[in-house]
């Protein structure tokens, strides 16, 4: 499949809130992660590229495809499963991907029957496909949004916060869904969970206040961490003095007291210890150079 | 804790606009009806300043029912903004008092919705003090400011309304916490309120309905029903009466509501339903599907899958929903409660024919459906976004515009889903009663030519209004604006052009005999017109659909035009050009071949006539006395053709040396007059003079001839003519003929217009004189131009129709495929005669020589045989108590429902299909409504047509409170006084309303100016009451002896002196002040039965005791009641049965004082007892003149 190259791209909000600053992004066949904090401009940047929203500037090419000035190309070949995602009221889970796979120019009944099926089998909905969707669970909800992004065969599926509010059993069914189809096509996956990334993508990006603060692979970004994370348990009381003494980039709860991350090119001491880094010490540390 | 809810409550709505804009909406409204007449609320007339004590009454309680809703938004808001942020949780876990919240919130609302009302009295005040300063409204139509009236309005209906609406809407919106809840809430409020004003309609129910009306409104209407103008200006409402018993019920109603609603408010959050998973579906065997190949159509635009797909999810996600299935719910039970009691008609029910079924489907029909297409065109419009679904199918590769058409579209088959379940139910009851003859190409002709094409209308204006406004709320309020302000700006600006108000066409009327009618061809453009109109804004509307995250107008229209194809852009092109040659075409036919006035312009063509023309009034003019009618009718054209050749002759004393015509037809009317020639006269005059070679000196008569010549072209904006039409044409002779001189009935008659134009007050008729001057020259009839002429017809029509004229058939043939007759009339008669033609069946029957017909619908045959006998019995009773008739035929000649009266020409009466001719009458053995309106005009046969009062005050009481009477007496004959009851009831209540709404001054039977409600209404209870008090024989003769000195005299004209005369002399000498107070003033009656107690003594026989309350009023033209002594002879009864059925005891009493106490004794222990028991005297209030007896 065809690149997608975005270059250039800029949104300003009238309130004046900068959700794209020059984005530039190449991508291909395979999963892209998008991680990001809330308010980073992810949603922006997927909105964009499922022809939603207008770009100030900017250009978005999915091979020979101009993605901003014809929305009608992109729309056939596209997989969308907005952040938030909703249903009709009185409406079934069969009836609602029926319709979507007509609009989705698949006009066979037949086949829009055994597609739907498939489908909802995938997203283990088969039981409930007659039920009114409004009545689901948001898990439930959130899968029959999975199995409409994959209706008539996407060349580009856009997901958007796909796991929120899924048990983990839920969420490998999907992600297995994903890198099955994932092989073939560009997904881009927007999340920020860091896990999601970690587990999924070949390639990644890190946004934050409208601009990609990384793009790479999440090897490479993890390398370049290598011998720089350091960590320390900690009292409660201690966290604003090692704030203010050490480059803290994250702090979180272990067992009931504070866990500290710092960034060090050289061992600090005062007890701290060595970590490989993960994605989230990735994350945390270029979104504060932000 | 409460205080603090409450100025929370409070302070908040102060802060924010909704209250003002209410407040200047309301104030607004009054402002209008106060400084101008060309917006009504509640419709004040005549002498009623525009801000009376009564008109504010009336204004506030009409403007409460808008109220209300502003209401629903302040209670709902109150009750549910803690739910709507989410707030609840926190809010309700903190240790707040429940009263302190629950009623702290509520008033709160209820003082804010208070307030809103208070618009109204600052509009009385503005508009009373700017409407005269402007000279926008005379001085004199405003009264001092009733600041009484205010504050009693403000007390009695706008503090226990808005506590009533929210006591319900506060319950319901705790309750269900769901807006569309409260909303319906309300629209039941309003079906409580439109059930008490079905109930209204019947009589008998009058002090129920106006309990049982939730506003009080028509408590109200029902307290001050009978007030005259005077009355209305000077008094406001109280505590008392009506009102205050509606205003306790409703007050305790909703206390008691409150109170069950705080006892069951909880602060706990309402617990989700659980669903329980059926045990079985986990189970549930399934075979693995295999992901499938599919294929992805090619087809760069699979319109037509992608509209089918759109259509069903909108369209069932609408018809499941809870607001569809309440609304239509009401819609049925208001149809039903509609048709339940029958179409009912001076106590008879009609039978349900299909046009009366239409009308009642299309008026609730068009009522809920609009409702509906507003509040569901928000719902689709919004619904992806709503649903949070917008993005994903935003992002499928849909045309926008097949969606936006689905959505209209789907709205268009929800309101047919409504209105062919109604037309279902309208089926299913004429099925249930025995009614067989379902015209169901009828139903969905009516359907397709009419509401139809107005619901895809109005679905396409609010799709583009939520479209383009793209805030939906302030859509619904546009849409709501958009179904009626665009008819008052447009009613302010004076244009009368269906092309300018929205969805506007000519009405139609459906006829049994004349099917859809002459304006339906102008119809069907017209909602062409407007149709494509609404496809054209539809497809503007695809351009800023907003798609995505787009909200701003131009990023909309960015997106918007790049996903446009080439075939939008050439169907915009291909529907506005249609829609422009539509709106071309429509010009030319309304405005270029058929140029109309608009109501501003005919009244200064009235302004404009009198002012050159009035003093012209009194010169001498010609009568005429023969008349020979060339007439040919062409019903398929509409067309009529007549030439008329009249010999005038001078029966002044004067030389008449020109002749002076009003011509109010001046398109079709042409006038040869020999030897002469017009000296003035131009188009838009409408007054010709033709300057003679020689002078016509007295007694000398010459030739005249007029023709008319009426060919339809092309459509009309509105129906100017139903007399000409396909089956049914009716027309009478002064409908093609000039008048003669200067017409007074062309003034320009309400007064306050008058002033407006600067034109002098003006007397509606000559004053009753008692020797008599020109003015008895003239009848009021044919107001001079002649007296008893003869007249011959020659009329022709097409080979399907008869073509009736006055007088004896002298001849027939039918010549070259059309039907040619010569009547003549018998006697010299009144110059007032109609030209009729249709497709007719005709019974005949012969009576002493006179042939009886009716001519009618074939499938109108069910009543024909009765009509026939109830001429055989009036002719019966009129030849042998007043004289001989005249005539050799008296037909009954039905004519399409474009007017629903009869009415009486020399021999000849027509008698609207909307009248007789489909009324029950089957479980009707004796007298009944149709009966008497035959013997009404048969009376006129007499009454008008052999005798006439001269063109001055009293005229009509000589015939047509002659007319009534003599119908009474036909009815008399087989009916007892009881039943007889029945009748005077209509005809009383017909004065007393007609009098409340007086719009100069009411004058005494004997000077009634042409006033129905006087010379009807009430000259026939007064005549009927003479004879129960003389005799109806005394009455009978003083008609007789009346009759025969003026029967077919040529003037002067006899006037209701002459006639007092006659009656005196039959009245004895105790009795002779009845003539004063019943013909000369206007008396009231007020009697009371205060007491009544029964005793069974000793006999076994039961004494009763009454005590009475006899008064007696006198009114003053102006309406101002003066209490005078009563010495009087009243009935007093006893009624066997609760019905009032049978009146087992009557008896005349002598009652001098105001209050007297009787004793009777009785065999028979009576159901009720009653003063005036027949009702025969004028009193305003009946309820208050019976009481039950009931033994100690």
């Amino acid at each position: 499949m065809s690149q997608l190259k975005i270059t250039n791209l800029n949104k300003t909000y009238p309130n004046g809130t900068k959700a794209l600053v020059d984005v530039n992004l190449e991508l291909s066949k395979g999963m892209f992660g998008l991680l990001g904090p809330n308010g980073a401009g992810k949603s922006s940047l997927m909105r964009t590229l499922a022809t939603l929203q207008e770009a100030d500037s900017g250009t978005a090419t999915l091979g020979d495809i101009d993605m901003l000035g014809d929305p009608q190309s992109v729309r056939k070949i596209l997989g969308y499963l907005p952040q938030e995602f909703g249903v009709y009221p009185r409406i079934t889970a069969a009836q609602l991907l029926d319709h979507v796979a007509t609009l989705k120019g698949i006009l066979n009944k037949k086949e829009r029957n055994e597609l739907v099926d498939y489908l909802l089998q995938k997203v283990n909905l088969y039981n409930e496909r007659n039920k009114s969707v409004k009545g689901f669970s948001g898990g439930m909800k959130q899968r029959v949004g999975i199995a409409q992004a994959l209706i008539g065969n996407p060349q580009l599926i856009i997901v958007d916060e796909p796991t929120a509010g899924l048990d983990p059993g839920e969420r490998n069914r999907f992600h297995n869904l994903l890198a099955e189809v994932g092989e073939e096509v560009i997904v881009i996956l927007s999340t920020h969970i860091v896990d999601d990334v970690r587990e999924l993508c070949t390639d990644m990006a890190i946004m934050n206040f409208g601009r990609i603060v990384y793009n790479g692979q999440p090897a490479d970004a993890l390398s370049a961490l290598n011998g720089k994370i350091w960590r320390k348990v900690i009292e409660r009381s201690e966290k604003e003095n090692y704030q203010n003494n050490y480059n803290v980039i994250s702090d979180k709860m272990v067992a009931g007291r504070p866990q500290i991350h710092v960034l060090s090119d050289a061992d600090p001491g005062n007890g701290f210890e060595e970590v490989p880094p993960n994605l989230e010490d990735v994350f945390f540390v270029r979104c504060q150079g932000g | 804790m409460f205080s603090e809810f409450f100025k929370k409550e409070l302070f908040t709505g102060l802060k924010r606009p909704m209250v003002y804009i209410f407040m200047f909406i309301v104030g607004l409204l009054v402002f209008g009806a106060v400084v101008s007449d060309n917006v009504q609320i509640g419709g004040v007339v005549g002498d009623v300043k525009k801000n009376a004590p009564t008109v504010v009454g009336r204004f506030v309680g009409i403007l409460n029912v808008f109220g209300m809703l502003f209401a629903v938004a302040f209670f709902n808001n109150a009750a549910l903004r803690d739910h709507k942020y989410g707030f609840f949780e926190i809010l309700f876990s903190t240790p707040i008092s429940k009263a302190g919240y629950f009623f702290g919130r509520f008033i709160g609302a209820w003082i804010l919705s208070c307030l809103v009302m208070v618009g109204i009295y600052i509009g009385f005040i503005i508009g009373a003090a700017i409407g005269p300063a402007m000279h926008w409204i005379g001085p004199e139509r405003m009264g001092d400011t009733p600041w009484l009236a205010f504050f009693n309005s403000f007390v009695l209906f706008v503090i226990p309304n808005m506590l009533l609406v929210g006591s319900i809407i506060f319950t319901l919106a705790t309750r269900f916490k769901s807006t569309i809840i409260s909303f319906l809430g309300a629209l039941f409020i309003i079906l409580g309120y439109s059930i008490s004003a079905s109930l209204m309609s019947d009589v008998d129910n009058q002090s129920l309905a106006a309990l049982v009306d939730v506003f009080g409104i028509r408590a109200y209407a029902v307290d001050i029903q009978y007030y005259s103008p005077f009355e209305m200006n000077t008094t406001t409402m109280g505590f008392s009466g009506n009102l205050l018993k509606n205003r306790l019920l409703w007050t305790t109603v909703a206390l008691v509501i409150l109170f069950l609603s705080y006892l069951t408010f909880s602060f706990s959050a309402k617990a989700k339903k659980v669903k329980k998973k059926k045990a079985g579906d986990a189970n549930q065997k399934q075979s693995v599907f295999q992901k499938p190949t599919i294929s992805i159509s090619a087809d760069k635009t699979p319109t037509w899958k992608h509209f089918a797909s759109f259509f069903k999810i909108n369209f069932l996600s609408m018809a499941k929903s809870a607001t569809f299935i309440i609304i239509l719910a009401f819609a049925v039970i208001m149809l039903v409660g509609n048709i339940w009691g029958g179409f009912e008609y001076f106590g008879l029910k009609s039978y349900p024919v299909t046009y009366k079924m239409l009308d009642e489907v299309n008026g609730i029909s068009s009522l809920f459906v609009l409702i509906i297409l507003v509040f569901f065109s928000g719902e689709l419009v919004w619904r992806d976004r709503d649903s949070h679904i917008s993005e994903v199918i935003d992002g499928t590769p849909h045309q926008s515009m097949v969606s936006l058409i689905a959505k209209a579209l789907s709205l268009v088959v929800l309101a047919t889903t409504i209105h062919m379940f109604l037309v279902l139910i309208a089926i299913i009851y004429q099925a249930v009663n025995g009614y067989t003859n379902f015209e169901v190409g009828l139903y969905l002709m009516d359907f397709l030519s009419g509401p139809f094409i107005m619901y895809l209308f109005w679905a396409t204006i609010f799709v583009f209004i939520q479209v383009l406004v793209n805030q939906k709320y302030l859509a619904y309020f546009l849409s709501v604006l958009s179904l009626f302000l665009v008819d008052l700006i447009i009613a302010a600006l004076k244009i009368d052009s269906n092309m300018v108000v929205l969805g506007s066409t000519p009405s139609t009327r459906y006829s049994d005999m004349n099917g859809f009618g002459p304006g339906m061809e102008a119809q069907l453009w017209f909602s062409a017109y407007w149709l494509i109109f609404g496809v054209v804004l539809l497809i503007i509307a695809g351009m800023f659909w907003p798609r995505g995250m787009n909200k701003s107008i131009k990023d909309r229209f960015a997106v918007g035009r790049k996903s446009l194809s080439t075939s939008y852009y050439s169907s915009l092109g291909f529907f506005s050009l249609t829609w422009v040659a539509i709106a071309g075409f429509v010009y030319y036919n309304t405005q270029v071949l058929n140029p109309y006035f608009n109501s501003e312009t005919e009244l200064e063509q009235q302004v404009e006539y009198e002012k050159n023309y009035k003093h012209f009034e009194n010169a001498p003019l010609p009568s005429m006395t023969d008349l020979t009618f060339n007439i040919d009718i062409f019903p398929e054209d509409r067309a009529v053709k007549s030439k008329v050749d009249i010999t005038i002759t001078n029966k002044t004393s004067k030389p008449i040396d020109s002749l002076h015509f009003t011509v109010l037809e001046e398109d079709y009317v042409s006038i040869e007059i020999p030897n002469s020639k017009l000296v003035h006269g131009e188009k838009g005059t409408f007054y010709y003079i033709y300057q003679l070679d020689q002078t016509l000196a007295p007694g000398d008569s010459m030739q005249m001839v007029c023709k008319y010549d009426y060919l339809p072209k092309g459509f009309e904006n509105r129906v100017t003519t139903t007399k000409f039409v396909r089956n049914g044409t009716f027309f009478n002779n002064g409908d093609i003929l000039p008048t003669f001189g200067y017409q007074k009935r062309f003034e320009v008659s309400d007064k306050n217009r008058r002033k407006k134009y600067d034109l002098p007050e003006r007397d509606r008729m000559p004053e009753l004189q008692a020797t008599c001057s020109h003015v008895c020259m003239k009848n009021y009839l044919t107001e001079g131009s002649a007296d008893w002429v003869n007249v011959e017809t020659f009329i022709s029509t097409s080979e399907d129709q008869i073509a009736i004229a006055p007088g004896s058939l002298v001849s027939q043939s039918t010549e070259n495929g059309r039907n040619k007759y010569h009547y003549k009339v018998d006697t010299p008669s009144q110059n007032f005669y109609a030209f009729i033609s249709a497709k007719y069946e005709v019974a005949r029957r012969k009576w002493k020589g006179i042939d009886l017909e009716v001519y009618y619908h074939k499938e109108h045959e069910v009543n024909v045989e009765g009509m026939l006998d109830a001429v055989q019995k009036s002719l019966e009773y009129f030849t042998t108590h007043f004289g001989p008739y005249y005539h050799n035929q008296a037909r009954i000649i039905e004519f399409p429902r474009y007017a629903s009266f009869a009415q009486a020409f020399p021999g000849t009466m027509p008698y609207s299909e909307a009248l007789g001719f489909i009324i029950d009458l089957e479980d009707e053995t004796k007298n009944n409504v149709v009966d008497a309106v035959i013997a009404h005009e048969m009376g006129h046969q007499y009454w008008a047509h052999q005798v006439i009062g001269a063109a001055m005050q009293g005229s009509t009481m000589l015939s047509e409170s002659f007319a009534e009477y003599s119908s009474l007496m036909v009815m008399k004959q087989e009916s007892d006084p009881v039943e007889m009851k029945d009748f005077i009831k209509y005809d009383l209540q017909r004065y007393l309303r007609g009098r409340s709404r007086e719009t100069e001054k009411e004058l005494p039977l004997a000077k009634v100016e042409n006033q129905g409600h006087i010379h009807y209404g009430k000259g026939s209870v007064i005549l009927y009451a003479l004879q129960d008090y003389i005799g109806e024989a005394k009455v009978n003769n003083a008609l007789r002896g009346f009759l025969e000195e003026y029967r077919y005299q040529e003037p002067p004209y006899p006037t209701s002196n002459d006639f007092m005369r006659y009656l005196k002399q039959e009245v004895p000498d105790s009795l002779q002040s009845l003539l004063v107070d019943w013909f000369d003033e206007i008396t009231f009656y007020d009697l009371r039965l205060e007491e009544v107690t029964c005793v069974k003594n000793a006999n076994g026989k039961y004494d009763i005791s009454l005590d009475i309350i006899a008064k007696k009023t006198k009114a003053s033209e102006a309406g101002e009641m003066t209490d005078v002594t009563i010495a009087d002879w009243v009935d007093v009864g006893f009624y066997k049965d609760r019905d009032e059925k049978e009146l087992m005891f009557r008896e005349r009493v002598y009652m001098n004082q105001e209050n007297t106490k009787l004793n009777f004794t009785l065999d028979e222990l009576p159901a009720k007892a009653a003063v005036d028991p027949l009702r025969i005297l004028i009193d305003r209030v009946y309820k208050d003149n019976r009481k039950t007896v009931s033994l100690e």
